[in-house]
């Protein structure tokens, strides 16, 4: 018999902000929390002079990464391998970030920046939602490049070989979570924030699909009216710009140099519609996860995984090699949130020899297991992906055991 | 929040100064406003202009775009026009007014009634 959190799950929201490491926004959490595989303060990368940096507790919630540090896949290659070209045999030793961030004209003394790390406190939201719910030590961005590419394994399980920032069309017979949903008579919607910050998902979903979406406003009344979809995905805001009666939206997505306090803010008005719904709150599952580190320095190797029967070939990938999509990109910060997750639970990763590999395929792998049950269209790496629905448990937390934000 | 919570987090705000609409688009908007561009000119009617998207240089102006395209797709996701309220003053002052008014409604019926 599945956990009584299973049982009752009703409802899974993701939350997909952008371009921010592991180490970066949660790496702090280790010297109180030491299941949490994060940061030491011993690691380190070697800058332009040969000169030793280690990473540093001094991130700024915008201005400090102006030069949007480069994540494109020849980029993350440099960042991953330390600039080891591709050949056989080569060993990722994460030793390229600096280096990587220097190219882009910072200086010096600005290239540091990519070893920054926020200390915890500076990050209220995502401190508590990481140590109140389960954090993941082991999720990954599907590959090593930026996010559209990412994104795509967040919708369809595939990028369709695609690891660049160029738009793709799917290819059958792979559909995307929405319109498996969707056809099988359940509930699935994105919302975008609003139409001037819009979808990433615009050839193939929005053109096509528009019933499925809905805006960031139109969620929050889905979760006041209870008629919220089985399946939501949410987009941040992407920009600022001004909002109706003369005020001002400010980008929320935490893409640098975009405000992380406002990201935070956004997820804590994300979380509060949900958890302020009783009913709502004892039947959602939501995953607030990152699409990929935004070229920001993380610890951890990725690992290799199974390969989605797709090639990119060596001119898309700008190394001189192709990728075979069999090993991940830089891991991101990932959290689960309900009320059927103990306290300071940890999903162990690499570091542990039982630990479990997480990316963005298990996204719509777990959504489709568990609403569609046996669905045979779609990658096998998509279907053999880990669920990360597994800590939710059978013990229902007391309502005055879960916290609410004051935003 | 209506309902009072044991346990509450208070969040900061983010100062007013994070806000910069003529900040330079990022390779992230600037790609998708190329996918946007794809499909405007699939829709574009005969004497329609493309835009011109290398003019396109500021968040601000990347907004402006996105809603044109994005409500050309999906007019469903527009912002309802929101009622503004009045300023306290004013809500004091009509709601004393219709209370006044309220009363002598009250009063005419009353005497209309004795008529």
């Amino acid at each position: 018999m599945p956990p009584a959190g299973l049982d009752n799950l009703k409802h899974i929201v993701v939350l997909m902000m952008e371009n921010r490491s592991f180490d970066h926004m949660l790496g702090g959490l280790m010297k109180k929390y030491p299941k949490i595989n994060g940061l030491t303060g011993n690691e380190s990368n070697p800058d332009m002079n040969g000169t030793m940096v280690p990473v540093q507790p001094n991130a700024k919630f915008q201005g400090q990464l102006d030069h949007d540090p480069d994540h494109h896949f020849p980029g993350v290659d440099l960042q991953i391998f330390g600039g080891t070209p591709p050949r056989p045999g080569r060993v990722a030793n994460m030793q390229g970030f600096i280096k990587s961030y220097a190219t882009q004209g910072t200086g010096i003394n600005a290239s540091h920046a990519i070893m920054s790390y926020f200390p915890p406190e500076r990050l209220p939201v995502l401190t508590r939602l990481a140590t109140e719910y389960a954090v993941f030590n082991g999720w990954f961005s599907s590959i090593p490049g930026p996010t559209i590419c990412n994104r795509a394994f967040a919708h369809y399980g595939t990028s369709f070989g695609n690891v660049d920032m160029n738009l793709f069309y799917i290819q059958d017979p792979i559909q995307s979570i929405y319109e498996r949903m969707v056809q099988a008579g359940h509930t699935a919607k994105i919302y975008y924030y609003d139409q001037q910050s819009s979808t990433m998902e615009i050839v193939n979903l929005l053109k096509n699909q528009p019933r499925i979406f809905g805006s960031y406003s139109q969620f929050i009344g889905d979760c006041k009216g209870n008629t919220l979809p089985e399946y939501s995905f949410i987009e941040p805001c992407y920009n600022d710009h001004p909002g109706p009666g003369g005020g001002q939206i400010l980008a929320s997505d935490q893409h640098p140099d975009h405000n992380v306090q406002e990201g935070e803010r956004f997820i804590a008005n994300t979380y509060n519609a949900i958890r302020t719904k009783q009913e709502l709150w004892e039947t959602t599952a939501m995953l607030v996860v990152y699409d990929e580190h935004g070229g920001i320095y993380d610890h951890v190797v990725p690992p290799a995984c199974e390969a989605d029967g797709k090639s990119a070939p060596a001119d898309k990938t700008g190394t001189a090699a192709p990728f075979n999509f069999d090993r991940l990109g830089v891991r991101v910060p990932a959290i689960l949130v309900s009320p059927y997750i103990p306290r300071g639970t940890v999903v162990p990763g690499t570091e542990d020899p039982n630990g479990r590999i997480f990316e963005h395929a298990c996204i719509p792998g777990t959504v489709t297991n568990f609403f569609l049950k046996n669905y045979d269209q779609r990658t096998s790496r998509e279907k053999n992906s880990n669920n990360f629905l597994a800590p939710l448990t059978d013990i229902l937390r007391p309502d005055d055991d879960c916290w609410v934000f004051d935003v | 929040m209506e309902k009072k919570y044991k346990l509450v987090a208070k969040v900061p705000k983010t100062p007013k100064s994070a806000y910069d609409h003529g900040r330079f688009i990022s390779s992230l908007i600037e790609h998708q406003i190329k996918h946007f561009h794809e499909i405007e000119k699939l829709l574009l009617k005969p004497g329609q202009e493309l835009t011109d998207i290398t003019k396109i240089k500021t968040e601000l102006q990347a907004s402006e775009y996105l809603k044109k395209m994005t409500a050309l797709l999906h007019p469903q996701g527009a912002e309802k026009p929101r009622r503004v309220a009045p300023p306290r003053k004013t809500r004091k002052r009509a709601k004393a007014a219709k209370s006044k008014g309220k009363g002598k409604t009250k009063s005419r019926r009353g005497k209309r009634k004795s008529r």
